[in-house]
């Protein structure tokens, strides 16, 4: 695993503070069956907009991508490394 | 800070004076900022992308972000079936989208920080339903039913969100309306006089205290409504 998938996904578990959920790909941050309430996700996002500003790049939470239902960003853990590794790679 | 828009003239300026003078860090955001005695930045409210840069710029100076003020508006008095179709959209682009995007963008700034105080303007038209009006009055309706959304979004960061409603206050805004057509506004108030631009400070000052850190969602008519 990547650093930054690393670091993204323990953001995400310490917000969902909850022992037995572990985060994966698949794990689902909106919508049915997720692990984050929308206040949590916008908490989330603050903290990768940090993390994107250390790493010497804006992320853009607030795109239409971002909030498209079948390509949202936040549909997955897994969906949500990749945006931001792709919004890293396109600042590069 | 306490982020003020629409601070060069009018409400916005007056604002800003009375915020320096208590004291409290202003940041004015402006279209032309030329000459403003606080730290300022050009910014057209109702550009998304120039909303997006200033957040970007003060995320990136580490501004610690207390207040917001959306004040910058315009005003369009005309009977809605008479009014361009340019001065429509400058209406809503300006006080509704203007309010929208600000929000947005910049209370996450708010959000990084113990929280704070967001202060959207509407109008007193708004409650009264002014002849004439309609145009304004439905971007400044738009601001406060937004309000009262955000202001629930907000709430589990600890960031308020109320709006004020001044009625005809002695600003630029009014230039070219005529003492008679103030008039005929200022008696549907409950309080039928004219206010300055003092009440709505002091009503700022209030908003912005912790003091009323029990108020949220709410809608302060000047004047009463």
């Amino acid at each position: 695993m990547s650093d930054i998938k690393a670091q993204i996904f323990e953001i995400i578990a310490d917000l969902v503070e909850a022992d037995d959920v572990v985060i994966s790909d698949d794990t689902a941050l909106l919508g049915d069956g997720s692990v984050l309430d929308s206040m949590k996700v916008v908490t989330l996002c603050i903290a990768l907009e940090d993390m994107a500003a250390d790493l010497d790049f804006d992320f853009d939470w607030t795109s239409d991508a971002a909030m498209s239902r079948s390509r949202s960003m936040f549909r997955t853990a897994g969906a949500l490394v990749a945006e931001f590794l792709n919004q890293q790679q396109a600042a590069a | 800070m306490i982020i003020v828009t629409g601070a060069s003239r009018g409400l916005g300026r007056a604002i800003c004076d009375r915020l320096i003078e208590k004291g409290l860090p202003v940041f004015g955001l402006a279209r032309n900022v030329e000459g403003l005695p606080f730290p300022a930045m050009a910014c057209d409210v109702g550009n998304h992308d120039e909303v997006k840069a200033v957040a970007r710029d003060l995320r990136k100076q580490k501004a610690e972000v207390t207040g917001l003020l959306n004040v910058a508006g315009v005003a369009a008095m005309n009977l809605a079936v008479t009014t361009p179709q340019s001065t429509t959209e400058k209406v809503i682009r300006i006080n509704l989208l203007g309010t929208i995007y600000c929000c947005q963008a910049l209370a996450p700034l708010m959000m990084r920080g113990p929280g704070g105080s967001i202060v959207n303007f509407s109008t007193i038209a708004v409650a009264l339903g002014l002849k004439g009006e309609s145009i304004y009055v439905a971007s400044k309706a738009g601001v406060e039913g937004f309000s009262r959304s955000f202001a629930r979004e907000m709430a589990d960061f600890n960031i308020r969100v109320n709006c004020i409603a001044p009625g005809p206050i002695d600003t630029a805004l009014l230039r070219g309306i005529s003492g008679d057509q103030i008039g005929k506004i200022v008696t549907q108030q409950i309080i039928q006089k004219q206010f300055t631009p003092d009440a709505v400070c002091d009503t700022v000052e209030l908003l912005l205290d912790p003091r009323s850190a029990a108020v949220t969602g709410a809608v302060l008519n000047i004047g009463g409504a």
